[in-house]
């Protein structure tokens, strides 16, 4: 009887998922507290729950400041790997001409590319934003060029049977949404690792707001760890945001009509 | 079920004593030490360091200790310099003044024991409508300069010095903090209109032909103190003589550096590899700094840093001389029977006259022979650390696999 009990309430939505979120928490706390017993070296999570207060003048500005500087890379980001991944998976001299060039940018890291952030574009927000734009403009491209290469050739064909012969309309019509799942994915995964290199665009002064800034150019050098890890917390969790909401408008909404193609 | 709940019993006894014998094993008296781990940044403040090591005379002076090892960390900047020493990775680290201040209060168990170097830092204004138009502080307004970050000694430095001019620091000018690589490619860049940065930075900007030196970190705030020898709480503890070893081979180093200067250039450009040795040599010629040994000469600048840092907010403590500086060692030595080289601060730029070469092998001051008191083992050996945390974790364990094993 109990065993049922206790079964059905674990079923119930989103139970398990605070039990174990607790659970972590408690096991911090304990951790922190009995063990390590240093707020330097493992802040606990009531403490780090209390800087927030402390914060709370701060966070807005800081907040806004890095989702700017978010906005100006992961739009530069969408528009450049968009129209590049498009060319390149409709043309096949465009993608013969920029791949190689593509494969040798691809795998540099964001960081490096701070000296020339900062020579060509200057301490501004739109620096941090390049920064950003690095980590996010490849996974968009590689999606959109991936989604217009796996274009069904028979829905091409169909399209010129019914009278469809320009090229411009058959990528506006068939191509683009077709491949408009694997944008989706592309701007998903760009945007993860745009928002990881945040922290760093943020570190050379470029602005005196900022999560990353305030993280890394204040916290870290005045070893305040307590409110360091506040602000780890802050950038994962509005990343979460960020993901959720993204997920809503488009998978909800922009490709309802593939729910259900595959699985539920 | 009876059969499950002593399954239970086992796990969670077994992980209470897996978790004892992991926290057993690590010690907690004095012990033995065999090797030394020393932390520093690649700046020309920091010399005396490298000298001892180029020459050996780290492993050299303090082989009778145990000591068979020396190993190095470079830092890009303090703060982190100061995580790894709270972290337990360094024993001894040269750092600036200002790092440890906040680190201590932050809870780091750690002292300064010598001073390495005052003054040093110089800012520089882009060539051209900038340097023209500058003739005092005042003509900084609007401008937008970089320099390190918040409590470290060259953000503390100038804002205190704009602040005695009348200017207010973060309205009256744009102050902007970064590291020294990205502050020289933003001034060459011309994305900044000057820089705050210590030595051999300002030179670089200079031999660039990007800046010009305007005004030094001497003539700001006078003598004021810059880098400093920190050795872990632990080992003034435990090993109170090899401590003041240190502390002899550091003065020894730097007297040597001052009178060898190029000799102390060179092997900074061995130890910083790609660094052009005309622009270390320029910069130990045109710096306003010193090396220096002796921890007397930063005490009141220290803890004027310590107000400012505190007025700020950066610090929750008014940290005192107690809890930042044991200059017991470099006393020792100085009162010692042994002959003392001059260690009298030359403050002003050095005018080095190369004249004599110490043979720095021969340790001139040390005469070590002077046995190291037996360690006194004044170790109290704190309470078992983690006996209550194993338990409470256990438990923790164990709650967890009664939900895991009722679920199924």
């Amino acid at each position: 009887m109990l065993k049922n009990r206790v079964l059905q309430f674990l079923n119930r939505r989103g139970v398990v998922e605070v039990i174990s979120l607790c659970v972590a928490i408690l096991i911090w706390e304990m951790v922190a507290v009995f063990v390590i017993k240093d707020k330097g070296i493992l802040p606990s999570p009531h403490v780090v729950f209390l800087t927030y207060f402390e914060l709370l003048d701060l966070m807005p500005m800081d907040i806004c400041t890095s989702l700017l500087h978010f906005a100006i890379g992961l739009g530069a980001g969408a528009v450049v790997g968009i129209t590049v991944g498009m060319l390149m998976g409709w043309f096949k001299a465009a993608n013969r001409a920029l791949d190689s060039i593509i494969e040798v940018l691809r795998p540099i890291p964001p960081l490096a590319w701070i000296p020339f952030a900062i020579i060509w574009i200057g301490l501004t927000h739109s620096a941090a934003g390049f920064i950003v734009f690095i980590g996010a403009v490849f996974p968009i491209l590689i999606n959109t060029y991936t989604g217009f290469r796996e274009v069904d050739k028979t829905y091409i064909d169909a399209a010129k049977v019914l009278g469809c012969e320009k090229e411009s309309k058959l990528i506006r019509l068939v191509a683009i949404p077709f491949s408009l799942p694997y944008i989706a994915t592309g701007i998903r995964v760009g945007m993860g690792v745009g928002w990881m290199c945040l922290v760093a665009a943020e570190y050379f002064g470029v602005s005196r707001y900022g999560l990353g800034y305030r993280l890394l150019c204040i916290f870290f050098p005045l070893q305040m760890m307590d409110k360091v890890v506040a602000y780890m917390i802050l950038l994962g969790l509005i990343a979460l945001v960020l993901d959720r909401v993204f997920r809503y408008f488009v998978e909800e909404r922009l490709l309802k009509w593939k729910k259900g193609m595959v699985t539920q | 079920m009876k059969k499950m709940k002593s399954v239970e019993i086992m796990v969670a006894i077994t992980v209470v004593l897996a978790l004892l014998s992991i926290l057993s094993t690590t010690p907690c008296g004095a012990k033995d030490i065999t090797e030394l781990r020393f932390g520093y940044q690649p700046s020309t403040h920091q010399i005396a360091y490298m000298t001892a090591m180029d020459m050996g005379l780290w492993e050299e002076d303090l082989k009778k200790f145990g000591i068979a090892k020396i190993t190095e960390h470079e830092f890009p900047s303090g703060p982190s310099e100061m995580i790894a020493m709270k972290a337990g990775e360094l024993d001894v680290a040269y750092v600036g003044t200002a790092p440890p201040i906040t680190a201590i209060d932050k809870g780091l168990g750690a002292k300064i024991v010598a001073a390495v170097q005052i003054n040093g830092s110089a800012l520089v204004l882009l060539q051209g409508h900038d340097v023209e138009r500058y003739t005092s502080p005042d003509d900084l307004k609007g401008l937008k300069i970089a320099t390190f970050p918040p409590g470290s000694i060259q953000d503390t430095i100038l804002k205190n010095w704009l602040k005695n001019h009348g200017l207010n620091p973060d309205l009256d000018l744009e102050i902007v903090s970064m590291g020294p690589g990205e502050a020289v490619t933003a001034i060459n860049a011309g994305a900044v209109n000057g820089v705050f940065l210590p030595a051999p930075y300002p030179t670089i900007i200079e031999q660039k032909g990007t800046g010009k030196i305007v005004a030094y970190s001497g003539e700001m705030w006078p003598d004021h103190a810059c880098c400093c020898l920190l050795v872990s709480d632990e080992l003034i503890n435990d090993h109170p003589e090899l401590v003041e070893q240190i502390v002899r081979t550091h003065i020894n180093a730097t007297e040597y550096n001052k009178e060898n200067l190029e000799k102390a250039a060179e092997i900074f450009t061995k130890k910083v590899q790609g660094s052009d040795i005309e622009i270390v040599k320029k910069s130990l010629e045109n710096w306003d700094g010193a090396w220096i040994s002796d921890p007397h000469l930063e005490i009141n600048s220290t803890l004027e840093y310590v107000k400012e840092d505190y007025e700020m907010g950066y610090i929750d403590k008014l940290l005192t001389e107690k809890d930042l500086f044991d200059t017991s060692f470099y006393d020792k030595i100085m009162e010692g029977p042994a002959p003392t080289p001059e260690v009298t601060p030359t403050l002003t730029p050095p005018a080095p006259p190369p004249v004599s070469t110490p043979v720095i092998t021969a340790t001139p001051t040390a005469t070590p022979t002077s046995t190291p008191t037996p360690t006194p083992a004044a170790t109290p050996t704190p309470p078992m650390p983690g006996f209550t945390a194993a338990f409470a974790i256990a438990m923790a364990i164990a709650v967890a696999c009664v939900i895991l094993r009722r679920r199924v």
